[in-house]
């Protein structure tokens, strides 16, 4: 089973050689208009300045008057503003695109681990991987395209101006690359803040997304100031992280551009000679002065793209702790992200050469939570086709683990499950529908419409929908609403009763026809009296196994088999009557008090 | 609804007069960076007329020396206002994220029940990080610039007359058409904030729902799902961000016209001998240096369109209004006034001629959903101080809805809630909730310490206290168990509590806060019965001397009630001492027992009528 790993985490440049992958031409375009812009484009515009300066003086190589190169300074400058734009559309395709594939593999990913064990934190926090990591990594990438692009009009800038003047070229970009080379070591606590800095923006998101979660329990109890006095904290917090890691940002770039103006003053004192003695024009000098805001850019950029490198590693390294200890290439997989074109289908494949069930039979079957006690040990179960099987025991017991393990919603650490006497080696695609089915203790539901709840994706007839909401004993409830089946149920289902989401999980289960029917304690939301006919119907379907959670009477003592609970260990196994007589764990349950010797 | 100049600078006024002092810095370093950057260019035209006119090379050498140490001081300035302003902006934003939440918190289900916790996160963060960069950088930006510009002008006017007029003429049209591109691209943020707000509000349910996706076998649906919501998602921030881009773009091409003018006039002027060619120089490098405020303004203006969007959904939130508008009288009563009262012990409770219906209005997506929850008509129910109360009922018959009422978490549409004899519109609302406390079957928990889980994350409350609470419930070995005491921090999902578990934390919860009315909604539902019974010497303690409220359908739950009401489609069907009714065997109560797992006597006919619909096996 998965287990976290200490595998190491990809790399920047793998993850970017991923991105590159899944979108080539892109990428390449992307590169390629932007190279053009700077090195033809904006060198262009750096002679037409020298000329029309050199033209006033009189010493240009050109015969062409200051206002002819006036002109082609605005034809080059149209030609310049179509060109970027096309470059901000393939830039603005690229950096969703890449973000979006990282969004896509993320969920993906997600959703194969196993459901009750998917995330590693809140989804809050979660969030804010999938909102400001993603985009961080993807903007990084066009900062590698912007360090080239620049790298290749730096190198011509500086033949160009040796050419003019090597002294003056020579002492006045030299403390530059000094400069850089000691700045950027001073980049290495940037990734430092950045982290304090991301992780103080996830409390606070973690805490927004919980404390409107919640926010009935908050109003109930009348605790809106005490949450926002928590709140105003993180806040702080997060202003005090960043403000540290904007200064010392700030300071590194300042440095960066105070080296362009120590810079713009040694041409002023290497020049002043050359310039008196007229070997150095005033084009020459306003070329290297164009130059000059342009080098320093080019300096800049490198700083931000290291910068950006680690800030890169730090989102990376974040979003895979989301992926926990999966391949580490799988974050930047190639995947179809659909932003045109038809969408793939919404239905998985279906199940093939199932046999019906005979048995299923686990056995030794162990979970343990991390950091805890808690878990199963040692469990031993056998279930027969068309049986009622019923799990008891107190809070805690370990009922709810043992199910989710059986179903692959928690991966075992050890123990076998066998369906028909076949060893199942993957739980959690092996046990769903139409093998299984289950509701769990608190179902999920999703803000789209109640149709769209129970079908989740299943292609079934009005007929069907129908038939699996009486199954479920949801249609009189169904003739209340408005809208009936379009009805839209409001964030994770909040607009209807606890009794009406257990009964939707169940009518989702019903539609999905399966053999094993598993239920977590379904009836904990439900009145007596629907309860009933929710039994009713349930047993009405010929066929089916059932593996129930409860603590009903009737249903204990209708189970073919009662398996006793307790501190996560099966106590004892059998029909009501004999455990009666020989299980004191089942008499302190079935009478409702818990013994003092007992405990 | 378009954001205006007067809605910005009331958010700024607002939020920047806590800091005046910071601000008056920030502005005055400002001010200092500006006049550094305008007298540079003087000191480079001095330098090159003299080196041109073969002047001494040790005034060049000087002259050098001083353009060197003045960048220098320069850049202090600049850091200074960059890390100034952007403390001013955080501290700005973090104010209105705690009254946006503030106010978010009071508005009533009806409005949360319409916003996920992601849509929520992105409304109070999303947005205003948006604003972030609007307070951070706007003083800077817009009035740095702006002086910045009216500096330049006014040296070029010095230089000459002709010049500063075209230059200030160039500006002023440059300024005027990216003034009236501004408000094009704001509503098209808008949709696209929405959209991301869609977006991440979806994967952030579904992320809290992955047990029920796998076990549905629903994951290609979800990523169906997740690819229509991605697709709006581009469309949307593709058209925002080229629109915006065209404005950028625009403002460029228009320098390079202010650029080319300049080369034109310089050279005449020049040619005519009324300019050095060290001013010609000169007038090209503010005609750049002019271009850069520009530009800054006009990205500002971008910043605004996108700051806009968020400003018109704050604003939208900010004035959408809760239902349960305090109404002054609340407020200015004395014996209430002063903070929490303290246990005032048990509280009669009463609905009088109770009408109510669930609010069917919601976004345009959701408006004709009118969930047919039923409306309570004409209800009356009295409890007297000290009387516990069973309420029976099936799901939706209006049992829960009784409880809302009384908490206030809805209005009625006619008649009246009272709670000691007081109608509950009338109480604070703080009051109210600190009077009437409920349980709920879902209990919500936070990922945090039990202390903050139990008191939410009030610190106030001593540990003394707290343990007292727990003593009390019996709960002390539970606890214990836990590790670290209260400060052992609560897993959320599995690996934590169970559900049964969360409620013994409810449960200490509301002892702590010692109210004098107690709603149970279906409190004990998830509890196993050796649980339950576990915790009986703690309800009883519980509601020794208060008013309770027990809303079940599990019968077992009311057997403490002294009164039974058993209501049915929001009406009263059957109500009377619990003893009696159940005595009675023409009583709804008395068949309800029978078909429940009370009663080992009657098992046989439960049995039976439970299995009525069985095959045959």
């Amino acid at each position: 089973m998965t287990q976290v790993s200490d595998r190491p985490p990809i790399s920047v440049v793998r993850a970017w050689w991923g991105l590159i992958r899944c979108f080539p031409g892109l990428y390449s375009l992307t590169m390629a208009l932007r190279i053009f812009v700077f090195v033809g484009i904006f060198q262009a515009t750096g002679l037409i300045i020298r000329f029309y300066f050199d033209s006033l003086s009189g010493s240009a190589p050109l015969a062409w008057g200051p206002n002819a190169w006036a002109a082609v300074m605005l034809a080059v400058a149209l030609l310049r503003n179509g060109l970027i734009f096309t470059d901000m559309y393939v830039f603005f395709r690229w950096t969703f695109s890449t973000a979006a594939t990282m969004r896509k593999n993320l969920l993906e990913h997600i959703l194969s681990r196993p459901g009750a064990r998917a995330l590693p934190s809140s989804t809050g926090e979660a969030i804010s991987r999938f909102r400001e990591d993603a985009d961080e990594v993807g903007n990084y990438t066009v900062w590698a395209v912007f360090l080239l692009a620049t790298g290749i009009f730096g190198a011509v800038a500086l033949i160009t101006m040796a050419r003019i003047n090597l002294r003056v070229t020579v002492f006045a970009f030299m403390p530059l690359l000094l400069v850089v080379a000691v700045a950027n070591l001073a980049r290495a606590r940037v990734q430092q803040y950045r982290e304090a800095n991301r992780s103080a923006a996830g409390d606070v998101t973690g805490f927004i997304g919980e404390m409107f979660e919640h926010v009935q329990a908050v109003q109930v109890a009348g605790a809106e100031e005490s949450m926002l006095a928590q709140f105003e904290g993180l806040n702080e917090s997060r202003r005090k992280n960043a403000l540290r890691d904007r200064l010392f940002n700030e300071v590194l770039n300042s440095t960066f551009h105070n080296v362009a103006s120590v810079g713009m003053g040694l041409i002023l004192l290497l020049a002043g000679a050359a310039l008196r003695d007229g070997s150095f024009t005033i084009g020459d000098f306003s070329l290297f002065a164009y130059y000059m805001t342009f080098v320093t850019n080019m300096i800049n950029t490198i700083g931000v793209f290291f910068a950006r490198w680690k800030q890169a590693g730090v989102s990376i390294d974040r979003m895979e702790r989301l992926l926990q200890g999966a391949q580490p290439t799988a974050l930047v997989r190639k995947t179809p992200i659909h932003l045109s074109g038809p969408l793939p289908p919404a239905q998985e494949g279906s199940h093939v050469g199932t046999e019906p069930l005979q048995t299923l039979t686990v056995s030794g079957l162990t979970y343990r939570f991390p950091d805890s006690e808690k878990g199963i040990v040692d469990v031993d179960l056998r279930l027969e086709r068309g049986s009622f099987t019923v799990v008891t025991g107190r809070i805690g017991a370990g009922k709810t683990t043992l199910l989710r393990v059986l179903l692959g919603l928690l991966p075992p650490e050890s123990g076998t499950v066998h369906w028909n006497g076949r060893l199942i080696h993957e739980p959690a695609t092996f046990f769903v529908p139409p093998v299984s089915a289950y509701i769990a203790q608190t179902p999920s539901l999703f803000s789209e419409s109640l149709r769209e709840n129970i079908l989740l994706g299943l292609d079934a007839d009005d007929g069907e929908v129908a038939q699996a909401v009486r199954a479920a004993a949801l249609e009189s409830d169904l003739e209340q609403f408005e809208n009936g089946l379009e009805t839209v149920v409001g964030p994770r289902g909040v607009r209807l009763s606890g009794g009406q989401r257990q009964r939707a999980a169940a009518a989702r289960m019903f539609i999905r026809q399966a053999a094993l029917l598993v239920c977590d304690d379904l009836s904990s939301a439900l009145d007596v009296e629907t309860e009933q006919q929710l039994w009713e119907r349930l047993f009405a379907r010929q066929d089916a196994t059932y593996l129930v959670v409860s603590h009903r009477r009737p249903l204990l003592r209708r189970a073919d088999q009662i398996v006793v609970f307790k501190s996560g260990r099966v106590e004892d196994v059998g029909r009501l009557e004999p455990l009666l007589e020989r299980c004191a764990e089942m008499r302190s349950l079935w009478e409702g008090r818990v013994l003092e010797e007992d405990e | 609804m378009r954001p205006t100049l007067q809605l910005y600078w009331r958010l700024l006024v607002r939020y920047l007069r806590p800091q005046l002092g910071q601000t008056l810095l920030l502005l005055l370093i400002l001010c200092i960076n500006i006049l550094l950057q305008l007298i540079n260019p003087l000191i480079m035209r001095r330098f090159l007329d003299s080196a041109l006119a073969g002047g001494a090379m040790e005034l060049l050498t000087r002259l050098a020396l001083l353009f060197i140490g003045i960048a220098a001081v320069q850049q202090v300035a600049s850091v200074g206002s960059t890390v100034l302003a952007e403390n001013v902006g955080w501290r700005a934003t973090n104010a209105l994220r705690r009254d946006l939440a503030r106010h978010c918190l009071r508005l009533d289900l009806t409005f949360h029940q319409q916003h996920t916790p992601g849509e929520m996160i992105e409304r109070i963060d999303g947005d205003i990080n948006a604003l972030t960069r609007f307070f951070a950088q706007l003083v800077v930006q817009l009035f740095g610039n702006g002086l910045l510009l009216i500096g330049v002008l006014a040296v070029l006017l010095r230089e000459d007359l002709r010049v500063g007029a075209a230059m200030g003429t160039f500006a002023v049209i440059t300024l005027l058409v990216l003034g009236r591109l501004r408000n094009l691209a704001v509503p098209h943020w808008q949709r696209s904030r929405e959209a991301s707000a869609r977006f991440f509000g979806f994967v952030e349910e579904r992320l809290a729902g992955t047990e029920d996706i796998r076990a549905s076998n629903a994951r290609a649906f979800t990523l169906f799902r997740f690819h229509q919501l991605l697709r709006t998602f581009w469309r949307t921030t593709i058209r925002a961000e080229l629109l915006g881009f065209s404005m950028i773009n625009i403002a460029w091409f228009l320098f390079s016209v202010g650029g080319a003018v300049a080369f034109v006039m310089g050279a005449s002027l020049y040619f005519s001998g009324a300019l050095t060619i060290g001013t010609v120089y000169l007038i090209f490098h503010y005609a750049n240096l002019i271009s850069q405020p520009i530009e800054r303004i006009a990205q500002e203006f971008e910043q605004f369109q996108r700051a806009g969007a968020g400003i018109a959904r704050i604003q939208e939130l900010f004035a959408t209004e809760s239902r349960l508008a305090e109404t002054p009288a609340a407020v200015g009563e004395g014996e209430f006034a002063q903070g929490r009262a303290g246990p005032a012990g048990a509280l009669a409770v009463e609905f009088e001629q109770v009408r109510f219906a669930y609010p069917t209005d919601a976004p345009p997506e959701e408006t004709t959903a009118g969930l047919g929850q039923f409306a309570l008509d004409g209800f009356q129910l009295r409890l007297e101080p000290n009387e516990v109360l069973g309420l029976l009922g099936r799901t939706g018959s209006g049992k829960t809805t009784l409880a809302r009422l009384l908490l206030r978490l809805y209005d009625v549409d006619s008649g009246r809630v009272l709670v000691a004899g007081r109608d509950v519109r009338r109480w604070p609302l703080q009051q109210l909730r600190a009077q009437v406390g409920m349980v709920t079957q879902n209990v919500q928990l936070f990922q945090a310490s039990i202390r903050d889980n139990l008191t939410f994350f009030d610190r106030s409350v001593p540990d003394a206290r707290i343990w007292e609470a727990i003593d009390t419930l019996g709960l002390t070995e539970w606890y214990a168990s836990l590790g670290d005491g209260l400060d052992a921090q609560l897993q959320i999902g599995s690996g934590g509590l169970s559900v049964g578990e969360s409620q013994l934390v409810a449960f200490t919860r509301i002892f702590l806060r010692n109210p004098g009315v107690i709603v149970l909604d279906e409190a004990s539902s998830r509890l196993d019965p050796a649980t339950e019974a576990f915790l009986e010497r703690a309800v009883t303690r519980l509601l020794s001397s208060r008013t309770g409220i027990l809303i079940a359908h599990r019968l077992s739950t009311v057997q403490r009630a002294d009164r039974i009401v058993i209501v049915e489609n929001g009406e009263i069907r059957e109500q009377g001492a619990r003893g009696a009714l159940a005595a009675d065997p023409a009583s709804h109560y008395y068949r309800l027992l029978q078909l429940g797992i009370e009663d080992m006597g009657v098992e046989e006919l439960g049995m039976e009528e439970l299995s009525a619909g069985e095959p045959d096996r």
